[in-house]
């Protein structure tokens, strides 16, 4: 339905979604369709940065609505539904890939007023949350009684958990704590057509499918999950870090390698690229070294934990690793956050991606040396870096990133040069056994590989989007599904 | 067009995409909308100086909502390099819009009552708390602030006494003036000065050689305004705990010890603008010791009381007791039987929420003495 302002049926549909949440909570403020259209992906970015003098628009959503609950949200979409209206949710627009964008206007659905802390379970070691509760603020509440919920990314100051939950999110601990699908308990969701429903209370079990992992990482596409019970931990007693440098990579994913093949159960690895580690460490950290920087991080009983670094490091020696000392391991961890402020972070006019992705021990360095290849050999005033932070039985992520300092002037060329380095790095990376993305989903950006990269298993994502979305109003263009 | 400073543009640049801060800011916390978050401000703003859009009157009111707080400051890792400053981005803001008649109605009618009244609220001056003072010449003036001149006389009483007991030789202004503080902070930087300089004629002809002040805007303007636009005052300028501690250091004043659990509600403009806060603490533990006991925000992580939320939306803010709401949840966490606030603005917002007694530092020193 197209919503013209000036039309009394955009009244009559306001008054509706005013009835349900409040006239405070619904806006169709200038502002707020300005700032709702930008979230952290590098297009609507750019388009802001150049739309002086130029004849360029971001969509923008027609209505902004803060719901309570699962009640009015639930009110919400039927309204929708009714009116045939997209719905775009929005936890705290800090997504990189353009999933919260409006891009077909009708209502952003803001889920920051959802964000109490429902109970604290210390038997269960459980947390049960609204899912627009900013993280940190949960981890802060969770900090006072001695818990965590181990999830750490550097998002914790922006993103709501149920950001998270929307595009399978994960944090610096992940190597030990996993990613946040593996912290989900139950949750509670609003299906498209306005159900509320709940998932089983407990997630390991033999009941059939499980209907948590449908829902997260469905970006938003098949529901809005608005509570979620979570797993929490007691503070580590101690957290112990140590650096290296490696003579290069390939040593350096060895070992990473080693550290988890010999079930030491880390709780961070983070291997920097010869690349990075002359940029990017040198400019956070201040280490200036040749080769692959190495951090690993192990959490728990003091004793265990001194244990536990002796093994590493005899493996870190074997491999003639130039040790840089527990100190500057732990600087990298003081200093993880800062990585992403300006001015330490990329940013406009730099053209930027992180082309993250994952793949098994026996491929990943194939992925990094496809796409490092590609980027370099194509795009020459590209330059690309890459470190390595989440690590699985299997194998581990690579958080690629291209930069180019001085993209096209032309908002439409740098448009195509940035999409055409994404399609093909990702490519390459697909060839050689990795995947579209690890943790920071598919959204807009990645939406138009998605079909392609499944191949005829993308038939059953379009199955389950048609039989729980008939009117296709949840999201739409994004995770390849179209409208 | 007023032009943007080096330090704006940068500002201007580096906040608009980054939601780094977005825990931290008490409007957005509270409003839940991303236009009244730093990064929501700094995009609005990019728009209008650098993207050759007009100010609107959505985004003017975003500009006045911002409660100028700085506790986006405080948690940007960028900021020791960067210098990025969104409270003054904001303020340099508020006076293009103020330059060109766009502000709100509700902040033009603040301006009105200020440049009448000399004070926000069209209050009756009569009914001040300097209304009927003697002003004499002294060593110390004691000056207000519009919280406590015009409605928390109990502050003021607690501290005249304190005065009273130590034998000090004191003034008070007679219907003491507005400073220029609020006006400087809603974009009337010109009408500000006017008033600073009326200000300072009048703290001069008392001869005074320290200024106490219980505000903590109007010890920011004098410490900081006052002197950048060209006047100089030859005195001393002292909040009410630095005035205290000098003193409980000299002998002049003893507290008795306290058993009750007591607890600090920093002050934004003490703080985060000024570097006070270490004198309060040393205050209030002369009396307490070991009872004192701080809440899980403090310093420079204090959480904003609404010192300069002059002007906002009430039926979101409710009268700024919303931010009172969440220190008052903190001081219950620790289980404190006082906290202790620093303005009057403070101690407003905070006591409506909670059974927790909620004093002035004067009071708690008075009380202690």
């Amino acid at each position: 339905m197209e919503l013209k302002q000036n039309s009394y049926m955009f009244d009559m549909i306001l008054f509706e979604l005013q009835d349900i949440v409040g006239k405070n909570y619904v806006s169709t403020r200038v502002s707020d369709k300005e700032v709702y259209s930008i979230d952290y992906f590098w297009i609507p970015e750019m388009w802001h940065d150049r739309q002086k003098d130029r004849d360029i628009i971001r969509p923008s959503a027609d209505f902004i609505v803060h719901p309570a609950n699962a009640e009015e949200v639930s009110k919400v979409l039927k309204i929708a539904n009714n009116y045939k209206i997209p719905v775009t949710t929005w936890g705290g627009g800090s997504g990189s890939q353009g999933g919260a964008l409006p891009v077909f206007g009708g209502i952003i659905l803001d889920t920051k007023r959802m964000d109490k802390i429902f109970k604290i379970d210390e038997i269960a070691m459980t947390v049960q949350v609204g899912t627009g509760i900013i993280h940190q603020t949960l981890e802060w509440e969770l900090e006072q009684k001695g818990l965590s919920t181990m999830h750490d990314p550097a998002s914790a100051r922006c993103a709501t958990v149920g950001g998270f939950i929307a595009h399978r999110g994960t944090g610096v601990l992940s190597t030990k704590y996993g990613k946040i699908e593996d912290m989900v308990v139950n949750m509670e969701i609003v299906l498209p057509t306005g159900e509320i429903i709940n998932t089983l209370p407990v997630p390991k079990t033999a009941c059939g499918p499980d209907l948590n992992q449908i829902f997260v990482g469905s970006e938003g596409t098949l529901g809005i999950v608005t509570k979620v019970t979570l797993t929490i931990h007691r503070l580590p007693e101690a957290r112990k870090f140590r650096a290296f440098i490696f003579k290069d990579l390939a040593t350096g994913l060895r070992v990473g390698q080693r550290l988890i093949a010999e079930n030491l159960q880390p709780s961070v690895i983070r291997l920097y690229s010869e690349n990075e580690t002359k940029e990017v460490i040198k400019k956070v950290l201040g280490i200036e070294k040749t080769g692959a920087y190495l951090v690993y991080g192990f959490d728990g009983k003091e004793e265990m934990v001194d244990l536990l670094m002796k093994y590493a490091r005899a493996i870190a020696d074997e491999e003639e690793g130039e040790d840089l000392g527990t100190e500057l391991g732990a600087e990298w961890w003081k200093n993880r956050y800062k990585f992403f402020f300006p001015p330490y972070m990329f940013r406009l006019p730099q053209c930027f991606g992180t082309l993250d992705t994952v793949a098994t021990f026996t491929n990943i360095e194939n992925v990094y040396n496809a796409m490092k290849e590609v980027v370099e050999t194509k795009y020459p005033m590209a330059r690309f870096i890459g470190h390595f932070s989440h690590w699985f039985p299997w194998g581990c992520m690579l958080y690629a990133r291209f930069i180019i300092e001085t993209p096209p002037e032309d908002p439409h060329e740098a448009i195509y040069l940035h999409n055409s380095i994404w399609n093909d790095a990702l490519r390459a990376a697909i060839k050689a056994g990795g995947v579209l993305n690890e943790h920071h989903g598919i959204g807009l950006k990645l939406s138009r590989l998605t079909p392609e990269m499944y191949g005829n298993a993308f038939q059953i994502i379009k199955n389950l989007k048609n039989a729980l979305d008939p009117n296709s109003i949840m999201n739409p263009g994004k995770l390849g599904l179209g409208l | 067009m007023t032009k943007l400073t080096q330090n704006n543009l940068d500002t201007l640049k580096a906040c608009r995409y980054c939601p780094m801060c977005r825990q931290s800011c008490p409007s957005e916390f509270i409003s839940y909308r991303e236009s009244d978050a730093p990064r929501g401000r700094a995009i609005l703003l990019h728009g209008v100086y650098q993207g050759g859009k007009e100010f609107e009157a959505s985004t003017i009111d975003s500009i006045y909502n911002c409660f100028l707080c700085g506790a986006c400051k405080s948690w940007c890792l960028g900021h020791d390099l960067g210098g990025y400053d969104i409270p003054e981005l904001i303020k340099f803001a508020r006076k293009d819009i103020a330059s060109k008649g766009l502000a709100p109605q509700a902040v033009k009618d603040v301006r009105t009552s200020l440049l009448a009244n000399d004070n926000t609220r069209n209050m009756d001056r009569k009914l001040s708390y300097t209304a009927t003072v003697t002003e004499k010449k002294a060593d110390i003036l004691y000056l207000l602030g519009e919280g406590v001149n015009y409605a928390h006389f109990d502050i003021a009483e607690a501290f005249v006494q304190i005065l009273e007991n130590c034998k000090i030789n004191y003034t008070l202004l007679k219907d003491e003036p507005t400073s220029g503080k609020e006006l400087e902070l809603l974009g009337y930087e010109e009408d500000a000065k006017k008033k600073a300089k009326i200000m300072a004629d009048r703290i001069e002809s008392t001869g005074c050689k320290t200024i106490v002040v219980s505000d903590p805007l109007v010890y920011d303007v004098l410490k900081n305004e006052y002197p950048a636009w060209g006047i100089e005052l030859k005195t001393e300028i002292l909040h009410v705990s630095e005035y205290l501690l000098g003193l409980i250091n000299s002998g002049k004043l003893k507290l008795k010890q306290t058993k009750e659990k007591i607890t600090l509600a920093d002050s934004e403009f003490l703080g985060r603008y000024n570097d006070v806060y270490e004198a309060p603490r040393e205050v209030i533990k002369t009396s307490a010791g070991k009872q004192f006991a701080e809440m899980q925000w403090n310093r420079e992580y204090l959480q904003s009381a609404g010192e300069a939320a002059i002007t906002f939306d009430d039926g979101i803010f409710a009268k700024g007791t919303v931010l009172g709401q969440k220190i008052s949840t903190k001081a219950e966490d620790i289980h404190a039987d006082v906290i202790v606030t620093l303005s009057a603005a403070a101690k407003r917002n905070i006591s409506a929420t909670t059974n927790i007694k909620v004093m002035d530092i004067a009071e708690f020193v008075k009380m202690n003495s």
